[in-house]
Parts: C-alpha cells; sequence; structure tokens
C-alpha cells in the first residue's frame, strides 16, 4: 500500500472541485494540495453542461438585477432553497463569470466584445453567459489549463475513493484504488472537499455521463454525515430520444418551441406567460399530461413515448453560432437536421437537488446539525440549500464556481490554524482494513451478476419514482430496491486481476447507487405534497403550513433516521407560483 | 482553411521552388547570374523526397489494418445472447483486447445486436455487462465531449460513442481496438501519463502579467467576435489522443509533443486576452516542438471536434519563421 500525505485533499474534480484546489492554493501557497478523480480529471460530468452560467452582467442593459435573480431562483425553488444562500449565488455569480472570463473561457460576445447573455427557464430576464452550448466543456478545460500551472496542485488521475476516515468528527483521510494498477493509496490529510457530483444514474433514462453515481455522498452517509432533501431529482424536459442526452434549455432560450402530435404550442395550456421558457419541473410534468392524454407520439423503434421540439424557425446561421452541438448530437445520433426536422424529445433524469446537508459555506453537518472539522461539499454532490426542490437552468455553474471558490478559501484558512495532526497509526489501520475488504470484494464468487442487479434497479427508478409519483408505486419500489440490496450482497466478479479493473469500480459504484436509491425512495414516500420535482398524484398541492421543510436524513444501525429543518425565508413569502 | 488545403498550398510551393531554380539556370546560362544554385537545387529534391515521405505516411496510416500487427494475435469466440426486437441486426463484434500478463493482443469475437442507434460503445457496455464483465473500456459522457473512449473501429482512429454500430459494420462485422501511440494498459485502455504530461509541458493557461487582477476578476476582458473566431476552433480540443494517435510521426518519435499539445500553443497564442506573448511561441520552437511536424495531416483528419492541428502547427511554424518567437528587450 502506499500512502501520501497532503494538506488538503480534494475529492472529484469537476468545476466546484477545480475551482475549491485553485482558490485554496491561491489563498496559500505553501498548502500540499491533491485532486483526485475516478477520470482523468478533465473529463467530468460538468463536460456535459451546455447552456450556460447565470450571474447579472449588465444590470442597466437588460432591466436586472442580483434581488431579482434571488427572487426568480426562489420561486423556481418552489420556496425551498434558503433564501440566505440563494443571495450569496445572486450576489457572487457576476464576479465568477468575470473570472472564468479572464482564464479564457470562450464566451460568445455581443458586437460591442462584451459578454452575450441568453434567456433560460424561469429567468425573468437574459442573464445566462454562455459559450455556444458547451460552456461546462469550455470551463473545465480553462480550469484545468489553469490549474496546471499551480505548482502545489497534484492530480491524481483515474483514482477511485472507496472510504472517509473521520476520527472524532474529524477528518483524517481518505483510501483510494489506483485504477491503473489496482494498488490501494492511502491519503492522509488535515482537510477535505467533497466534489463528486449528483446521483442521476439511479436512473436508466437520464441526460447525465455514467460517472453521475454520487459516490462521495454515499461515502458520506455511510461515515454518518447527513444528506438533505434526496426526493428531489430534476427531470429535463428535453432529453433526446432514445440515447438520453441532453439537449439543452438553450434551445427554447433561443427560440425552440415545444409541440404535441397535434402540432399544438401546448405549453399555452399550463405556462401562458412563459410558454416554453418555465421552469423545468413545470415543463416535464406537462409533456408527461400531455403524453398521458394521448397526444404524444409512441414509436417502436425509439421505445418511448415523446413529444418534438421544434428549431426549424430558428435561423441557420444562429443555430451554428449558438447550438452548434445540438445540430451535430441531432445529426449524428438520429440523422435527423434541426434547421428541418422536429427533434423527439422527452423528460429524463438530469440533477439531484438533493445531497450532502452543508452549512452556507459549504461545511458538512452531521445529524445533530454540527459541522465536522476538515469536512466541506460543495457543488451537485452538496445541498446548500440553494435550488430547493427545483433548480433553475445555469444556477449549477454558478454554484459550482461560487462554492468551490467559499470552500477552497476556508479550507486553506482552516489547516493555517489548525495546530496538531490526527494519529497516523490509527488511519493506516483504516486503510489496512479498507485494503482487505476491497480485496474480498474481488474474490467475490456469488451467484449474482451485479450489472443485472444495476440494469433492474434503474427500471425500478424510472418506473416508480419519475415526474409523476404514486404512493403504491413508491412503496412496490422502496420494496423492490431493499430486495435488490438483499441480492447484491451476493455477487460475482468476472475480473481478478489488478490493473484497471473496472468490474471492481462498477461494483463499488452500484453498491453507492443503490444506497442512495434507498434514501431518495424513504424521502420521497414520506413527502406528503407535490412541490417543486416532486410531484405525488395523492397529494397534488403544495402542502406549506406542513411541508415548508428540509428532509435531513442520516444513517441509524442498518436503517435511517429521519427528521426535518425549517428552510430559511428571509425576504420572499410563499406565493403560488404561477408562470 | 483545413489541414488539406494547407498542403495543396505547401506541395505547390514544393513545385513553385524547383521551377523558380530552372529560371535561374536559365539566367545563369545566359550569363546572367553567376552559378550558384546547386545546393539549392539539392535542397529542393530533398524537399519532395520529403513530401513523398509524407504522402505515404498519410496512406499507410489509413491503410493501417489487422495485417500490419506486429504482436500475435489469437482468437477466439463467446457465447451469444440475442433478443429480438425491431430494427435489430446481430453483429460479430471483434475486440482485440491487449493482455499485459501475456503482452500481446487477443482477438475476441461477440455477438451482439443493435440497431441504428446502437453506438458501438453501447455494444463495448452490453458486452460488459451481459457477456463479460472483465473487458476494460474507458468511458463516461456518451455524448463526445469527455473525451474518454478514444480506440480505432475498423482501422479508424474513432469516439466510439460517436460511432454507429451498424453504419460503420462491415459485412455485419466491426474490429475494435486499442490506440498504439498511447502505451497499452489493458484490453482497449492505453495510458495517457506521457500525453498529458506533454499539455503540461506546453503550460497552458490564460496568462496575464497582472495576476493578482486576473484571479480577483471583477471587469470583462473586452474581445471582439473576429478575435475570438482566431482561436476558438482550436479549444474545442477534448484530449482524447486520437490526433496523437493518428500521427506518423509521434508513432515513431516518443520525444515529439504531439499535435494535440502543439494545437493548444497556438490556441492560447492566438487569444487576445492572452499576454505571453513571444514566450508562448517558444514553448514549441524545437525539433520535438512544431519543427518535429512532418505535415502527414493525419490528425486533423481523426480529430472528432475539427479542430485542425495540422493547421495550427504549419501556423506556428510561419509565425516563428516571421520571427514572433523573438523576445525583444
Amino acid at each position: 500500500m502506499k500512502k501520501l500525505d497532503y494538506d488538503l485533499i480534494v475529492f472529484g474534480s469537476g468545476i466546484a472541485g477545480f475551482k475549491a484546489a485553485i482558490h485554496a492554493s491561491e489563498r496559500e501557497r505553501s498548502l500540499k494540495i491533491c485532486v483526485i478523480s475516478k477520470l482523468h480529471a478533465m473529463r467530468s460530468h460538468s463536460v456535459s453542461a451546455e447552456g450556460g452560467i447565470s450571474g447579472v452582467l449588465y444590470p442597466e442593459v437588460n432591466k436586472d438585477s442580483k434581488e431579482l435573480h434571488a427572487y426568480d431562483t426562489i420561486k423556481g425553488s418552489d420556496y425551498l432553497a434558503d433564501q440566505d444562500a440563494v443571495e450569496l449565488l445572486a450576489e457572487r455569480a457576476p464576479n465568477e463569470i468575470k473570472y472564468l472570463d479572464h482564464i479564457g473561457v470562450p464566451w460568445n460576445r455581443t458586437m460591442e466584445g462584451e459578454v452575450e447573455e441568453r434567456p433560460f427557464g424561469g429567468m425573468s430576464v437574459p442573464r445566462t453567459a454562455f459559450a455556444a452550448d458547451k460552456t461546462g466543456f469550455f470551463i473545465m478545460r480553462a480550469l484545468y489549463d489553469r490549474i496546471l500551472e499551480n505548482k502545489n496542485i497534484d492530480i491524481y488521475h483515474e483514482h477511485f475513493v472507496t472510504s472517509v476516515s473521520i476520527e472524532k468528527k474529524r477528518f483524517a483521510g481518505l483510501t483510494a484504488i489506483n485504477i491503473g494498477n489496482g494498488e490501494t493509496v492511502a491519503f492522509k490529510g488535515k482537510a477535505v472537499i467533497v466534489a463528486t457530483g449528483g446521483f442521476s444514474r439511479i436512473f436508466k433514462f437520464t441526460t447525465t455521463s455514467y460517472s453521475t453515481t454520487g459516490d462521495g455522498i454515499a461515502l458520506l452517509f455511510n461515515a454518518g454525515f447527513a444528506l438533505k432533501d434526496m426526493e428531489f431529482v430534476q427531470f429535463h424536459p428535453t432529453a433526446l430520444v432514445p440515447s438520453g442526452i441532453l439537449i439543452t434549455e438553450a434551445a427554447r432560450g433561443e427560440g425552440g418551441y415545444l409541440r404535441n402530435s397535434k402540432g399544438e404550442r401546448f405549453m399555452a395550456r399550463y405556462a401562458k406567460s412563459k410558454m416554453e421558457l418555465a421552469p423545468r419541473d413545470i415543463i416535464s410534468r406537462s409533456i408527461m399530461t400531455e403524453i398521458k392524454k394521448g397526444r404524444g407520439f409512441s414509436s417502436d423503434e425509439y421505445g418511448f413515448e415523446y413529444v418534438n421540439l421544434d428549431l426549424r424557425h430558428i435561423d441557420s446561421e444562429k443555430l451554428s453560432e449558438k447550438l452548434p452541438m445540438i445540430a451535430e448530437i441531432t445529426k449524428r445520433m438520429l440523422k435527423l437536421d434541426p434547421g428541418k426536422d422536429l427533434i423527439p424529445i422527452r423528460p429524463g433524469a438530469h440533477f439531484t437537488m438533493g445531497g450532502i446537508d452543508t452549512d452556507i459555506n459549504g461545511r458538512v453537518l452531521d445529524s445533530e446539525g454540527n459541522t465536522a472539522k476538515g469536512i466541506w461539499a460543495v457543488g451537485e454532490c452538496a445541498s446548500v440549500s440553494v435550488h430547493g426542490a427545483n433548480r433553475l437552468g445555469s444556477n449549477s455553474l454558478s454554484q459550482c464556481a461560487i462554492w468551490g471558490r467559499i470552500a477552497g478559501e476556508e479550507a486553506a484558512e482552516y489547516i493555517k490554524k489548525m495546530s496538531e495532526n490526527t494519529e497516523d497509526k490509527k488511519f493506516m489501520e483504516h486503510a489496512e482494513n479498507e485494503e482487505a475488504r476491497l480485496n474480498r470484494i474481488i474474490e467475490s464468487s456469488g451467484k449474482n451478476n451485479p450489472y443485472e442487479i444495476k440494469a433492474e434497479l434503474e427500471e425500478t427508478m424510472d418506473s416508480h419514482f419519475f415526474v409523476y409519483r404514486k404512493e403504491s408505486e413508491m412503496k412496490e419500489g422502496i420494496r423492490r430496491i431493499a430486495e435488490l440490496r438483499e441480492r447484491f450482497s451476493d455477487i460475482y466478479l468476472r475480473d481478478r486481476g489488478r490493473t484497471y479493473n473496472t468490474n471492481l469500480t462498477n461494483v463499488l459504484e452500484i453498491g453507492n447507487l443503490l444506497e442512495l436509491a434507498a434514501v431518495t425512495a424513504e424521502a420521497a414516500l414520506r413527502r406528503k405534497e407535490s412541490r417543486g420535482s416532486h410531484s405525488v398524484i395523492e397529494y397534488p398541492e403544495r402542502d406549506d403550513g406542513n411541508w415548508l421543510k428540509h428532509t435531513i436524513i442520516s444513517k441509524e444501525g442498518s436503517g435511517m433516521k429521519i427528521s426535518y429543518l425549517p428552510v430559511k425565508i428571509l425576504k420572499w413569502k410563499p406565493e403560488p407560483r404561477i408562470y | 482553411m483545413k489541414a488539406s488545403d494547407y498542403m495543396v498550398l505547401f506541395y505547390a510551393s514544393m513545385v513553385a521552388v524547383p521551377l523558380l531554380f530552372v529560371l535561374e539556370t536559365i539566367l545563369i546560362a545566359f550569363g546572367y547570374l553567376k552559378f550558384t544554385g546547386i545546393i539549392e537545387i539539392l535542397t529542393a529534391l530533398g524537399l519532395l523526397v520529403y513530401c513523398m515521405i509524407g504522402f505515404k505516411e498519410v496512406y499507410s496510416q489509413k491503410k493501417r489494418s489487422i495485417n500490419s500487427l506486429s504482436r500475435e494475435v489469437t482468437v477466439s469466440s463467446k457465447e451469444t445472447r440475442i433478443k429480438h426486437g425491431r430494427g435489430e441486426k446481430v453483429l460479430d463484434v471483434t475486440v482485440k483486447r491487449f493482455n499485459l500478463g501475456g503482452k500481446r493482443l487477443e482477438a475476441h469475437t461477440y455477438k451482439v445486436k443493435g440497431n441504428r442507434f446502437t453506438t458501438v460503445l453501447d455494444a463495448l457496455l452490453s458486452i460488459k455487462s451481459e457477456q463479460d464483465s472483465s473487458l476494460a473500456v474507458r468511458y463516461s459522457c456518451r455524448m463526445g465531449i469527455c473525451g474518454s473512449c478514444g480506440m480505432v473501429v475498423n482501422g479508424k482512429p474513432s469516439l466510439a460513442c460517436e460511432t454507429p454500430l451498424l453504419d460503420t459494420a462491415k459485412e455485419d462485422r466491426i474490429e475494435v481496438e486499442p490506440m498504439r501511440a498511447h502505451p497499452l494498459l489493458k484490453d482497449l485502455v492505453t495510458d495517457f501519463d506521457y500525453f498529458f504530461s506533454s499539455h503540461k509541458k506546453i503550460h497552458p493557461g490564460l496568462f496575464r502579467e497582472n495576476k493578482k487582477e486576473q484571479m480577483n476578476a471583477t471587469s470583462i476582458y473586452n474581445q471582439s467576435r473576429e478575435e475570438r473566431d482566431a482561436y476558438l476552433p482550436f479549444s474545442y480540443c477534448i484530449m482524447c489522443g486520437l490526433c496523437q494517435d493518428a500521427c506518423p510521426v509521434a508513432n515513431s518519435n516518443k520525444d515529439f509533443i504531439g499535435p494535440q499539445a502543439l494545437s493548444q500553443v497556438y490556441r492560447y497564442a492566438m487569444d487576445s486576452r492572452d499576454q505571453k506573448g513571444p514566450k508562448r511561441l517558444n514553448l514549441a520552437n524545437s525539433l520535438e516542438g512544431a519543427w518535429g511536424c512532418e505535415f502527414a495531416g493525419a490528425c486533423s483528419e481523426v480529430c472528432p471536434k475539427g479542430v485542425d492541428p495540422a493547421a495550427a502547427i504549419q501556423s506556428l511554424k510561419f509565425k516563428m519563421f516571421a520571427g514572433e518567437d523573438k523576445i525583444s528587450d
């Protein structure tokens, strides 16, 4: 086993993780920092973000204000967002866009050479900065190129983290498999920033990368920390049929229509004023309602019922300048030309609003609400909560950029002040136990194929916890997940080698997904109202009297401990959500 | 302009240079000049030979096939598992798996069903989950933006997630093998350490003299659309490594830093916000850098994102010719 010592460990290498490492390094040059990624670090799921990043850049030109950005976000969240966090988001977002400009993101520009902003769902005015429809990719490349210039940051590509060691509520280190050679590596550290992204891969029909398995969330949950609002999963209205690949909301921001089988722009029925630019939860429900009422399309070949996205009226120059990837993808995958053909889409799992419970600075909280020493969580894996029950498009990239910086700078200060270290001996004991556990997993020769279990989990989540949820179906779903977890305890591995054993890492991922699916299902069944992305047929209305609160779930024995936490309401009192 | 256009220009100049020398010879014959051209004529002939080698390399790159493998190949066949559905077809997918223990490639053939939406990556992942879960593949986003799944499909360096199974198959067969310019690790997975270290060596990252201002930005740097268009095509690089795999120089000279890294020197050099100036070009001014490029153009042929590294590298050479890499005091 290899042992490495660092001051700060950044676990995850998306936009939030890279930002955390860079700002910690800028704050304190003497720190030894590492970034650990289970992929090549620059390939994290942040690269798939398409539409843009929100932030009020030109208040005079767009008749915009930070206050309006905050209001839109809170209304979009169906009033479940913590309003102090949302104010922080609106306040800091513009400077993050400027920072990204300074490190090389190729923004689309106005004729005057300023950053162009486009309209986005649920936003009152255009305030989403963008670089074509590859914004996340361009930000990732700029950050990666930037991070290579910081000499005190080491990057560990393809290291899969398997456990987090906590000693007396304090971070001690973590263990990882070096995927390349199968060696167990013990990373001892003074502080960790978890930035591992969401867990939309509990679903089958999803827009996200294969890598979005919520590893950091599951590890902290198992280490005794609390998860927040796990029932809220965003279904993006326009996932391409049949692959689930994302067709950005910017397609509608740039003027695209949604049409049912009668050719109607059906959003007129559900959101008269915002139409196709209503928030995502509302559009996803509208699409499913249209399909249910027989106004969708069905195709054996696609294997799905769907509606169409219509971009035919948008001129081709605009398409190639602002939505080049969409055209590339539809042409390649379906041989459809968005300038001439309708694009088949339906809602797909896209973003998990829930995650690790943190305070406003990203510090991780235990089930009693106490902050742990030396642990931060940022980006999609964390629930600050800035998105509440439904995230507005383009707020995720600002969230990642902002809280990456906050946690990085805070962690640097924390380490500077820290006097004594955690014990070496105890941590190495932990690491050796972990190595033994991994060796046992590699040797597994049970009777179940883990990939079959994963496929069944995905189908269960798609059929029982989709856009519309029903109590009886959720109960059945919970029963099935429990059964799958039972079967997962008796699996086999085919690959017993050490070199690039993705059979092993896949199994660890499936374990994480099963854990998170169980929490999501439990949280969903318990919330007896419809709010944001969580719609229960039996309880069609939002119930502020009983349910204006966050769900907090932590581990208790082999079961779960569930409690609730009031939402921080400041300026904006809950009101009906009409668009 | 694509690399191929530059190539036409380049070869045209190769014809023009000897013609000039012919003219020179005539002038000498009529006594207008003294005879001084013999060395230059030899140089021109040398350049012509060099071009022919370049052509041959591009050609052989495209022709690369199973027969050219130097490593031993063994063949085995796996059990079939087929479900029936509309528009589906069953294909033979041959995967050349690298086995570190045996240090050789083994060809395994699997039956995989697919329809017109199935990609080569889908096929490989279905083999992994249903037939042999020990198969090693690197993959993530499945939408052609993360750059993980570079491999050689039917002889062509491609992203597996962007390659349709049925359209690419020939007589219901498809052959998948790992890239070669990167060291082999396991099955279809190759080691990117050297590739990433080359990228790091050219110090990517937008440089500003006032770093404090850069890191605490409170304004936007103005940049016109024209200024943006100058570097935008070169910023599409997803670091998939396919250009490196296709490059004949990178395949034979392990010190060559390669088309990917060089294209990124050009990308930042052309960004109006960058202030590194001549120092940036200097990073590419060596035999392992831009001058190592023999202009085969294969990198631009295979780039799945249309980056055109060949054009970037020739432009770097022009800039160096023009002395833009000289640091003035």
